[in-house]
């Protein structure tokens, strides 16, 4: 499975931009444990995630290819 | 209405006289009249909203002019919506200009944006965001969502329907704020100026747009820019669940917004005289909490360095002082790592924050 990584804010500090080669990622819940133990970081802020630009509201199942983009709030102004 | 001063937007096409007088009949609420505030409202007024009321207590400093560009030198100290107004009428004499140079609360957001069509939110915290979504959505008050970080900012509109979805709130994204410190602001972290004035002209257009029902607004969309790039990613919103937002003027008065000034808290936030007295208090460690990079850079035998990236390392070990003085750029983050230590040492320690900081209280650092 192919799966497009796009990142905002303090979170593309530490996760790029990339693709990914992965198997066994069968839907976001498990895109998500994924994401947090390679990136440790994640764990202790807010995020939300977009499953090909739709927010992931509960866990849904990821087909090949798929984009899933990781963002945080802003609050500056 | 004076047809030649709008004469420009008139005769464009898909636009034309009634969506000038939509404009004209609207009115729009801009609350922070900031980085995102000023560029929106001068749009909003040049195109001819007839009624823009600005919220914000604030008075105008000097490290607000690279993006609050309402402003001028001779502004520093006066209240930026008294400054705003005044600007924006002298741009455009035939609008109505409302002042707010008041703070919103729980206790007074309902009944001022009750009093508009449209909310934009250019606010700078956490605390005001998740105020005025809720009071926005109790009230179905479209609201314009403008945010910015570093080199990027967010743009949404939230409880306006589309055909697929009823309206969305930004609890739909970030169903509670963040923790303290979780993420930094502008006045922390930095902004080049012309971000803001991008996002804020954007959520001007927004406005516009939806006022006069042309174009495809960002309805239940989020829309992701990034200065560096130049790129645009836009997503989709749905409803969420599991989150609480409040259903009744009753419910809503009785949320908790975490306003630090007034809540609960087991740290101390002192003055300047106040840090002075402290550095003569035997067993004190005095903090700093900004990272290594930053300045003005302090003297490091009297200010201990633990930048808030090595908090959490620092948290883990033991130092012998009873107390400790938090101190950081503007007094937010040294407020984070004072509720760290608080909730490790509770009453163990006396845990101090210098409030305001040190671009607060910089002559007091430069003596020593």
């Amino acid at each position: 499975m192919e799966i497009e990584i796009i990142s905002f804010g303090q979170i593309s500090e530490f996760i790029n931009h990339q693709k990914i080669e992965i198997d066994g990622i069968a839907d976001t819940d498990a895109f998500k444990q994924h994401l947090e133990d390679r990136f440790p970081a994640l764990k202790g802020i807010k995020y939300k995630l977009a499953l090909n630009k739709n927010i992931v509201q509960e866990n849904t199942e990821i087909k090949n290819p798929a984009t899933i983009a990781v963002m945080p709030p802003f609050s500056g102004g | 209405m004076s047809a030649e001063r709008y004469n420009r937007q008139i005769i464009l096409k898909g636009f034309g006289e009634e969506a000038q007088q939509q404009l004209l009949r609207a009115k729009v609420l801009v609350i922070g009249a900031g980085g995102l505030g000023c560029p929106a409202l001068q749009y909003l007024a040049a195109a001819g909203i007839g009624h823009i009321g600005i919220v914000d207590d604030d008075t105008i400093s000097l490290s607000n002019l690279h993006r609050q560009v309402l402003f001028t030198t001779a502004d520093i100290g006066k209240l930026k919506v008294e400054v705003a107004a005044k600007r924006l009428q002298e741009m455009n004499t035939q609008i109505g200009i409302i002042r707010h140079p008041i703070r919103l609360q729980q206790s007074n957001i309902l009944d001022i944006i009750s009093r508009y069509d449209y909310i934009l939110d250019g606010t700078d915290n956490f605390e005001s965001r998740y105020l005025i979504n809720d009071a926005s959505a109790l009230l179905n008050k479209p609201l314009i969502f403008a945010a910015v970080a570093g080199f990027e900012g967010q743009l949404a509109i939230f409880n306006v329907p589309d055909h697929l979805t009823p309206g969305t709130n930004y609890r739909d994204l970030f169903p509670v704020p963040p923790d303290k410190g979780e993420v930094p602001n502008c006045a922390e972290n930095g902004v080049i100026g012309v971000l803001p004035g991008i996002i804020g002209s954007m959520a001007a257009a927004e406005i516009i747009k939806l006022v006069a029902k042309i174009g495809q607004s960002l309805s239940n969309k989020i829309l992701n820019y990034n200065l560096l790039t130049q790129e645009q990613y836009t997503i989709n919103i749905s409803n969420g669940s599991g989150y609480t937002l409040p259903k009744t003027v009753d419910e809503f008065l009785n949320m908790d917004y975490q306003d630090t000034s007034e809540g609960p808290q087991g740290y101390i936030e002192i003055d300047a005289s106040e840090l002075a007295k402290m550095q003569q208090v035997e067993s004190t460690i005095l903090i700093d909490v900004r990272e290594r990079h930053e300045v003005p850079v302090l003297d490091k035998q009297i200010y201990t360095q633990v930048p808030m990236s090595e908090f959490s390392a620092f948290l883990s070990k033991e130092f012998y002082q009873k107390h400790v003085v938090l101190i950081c750029q503007h007094g937010i983050r040294s407020v984070a790592a004072a509720e760290a230590l608080q909730e490790k040492y509770g009453a163990a320690k006396k845990i101090y924050s210098l409030k305001g900081g040190i671009v607060k209280w910089r002559g007091h650092f430069l003596r020593s």
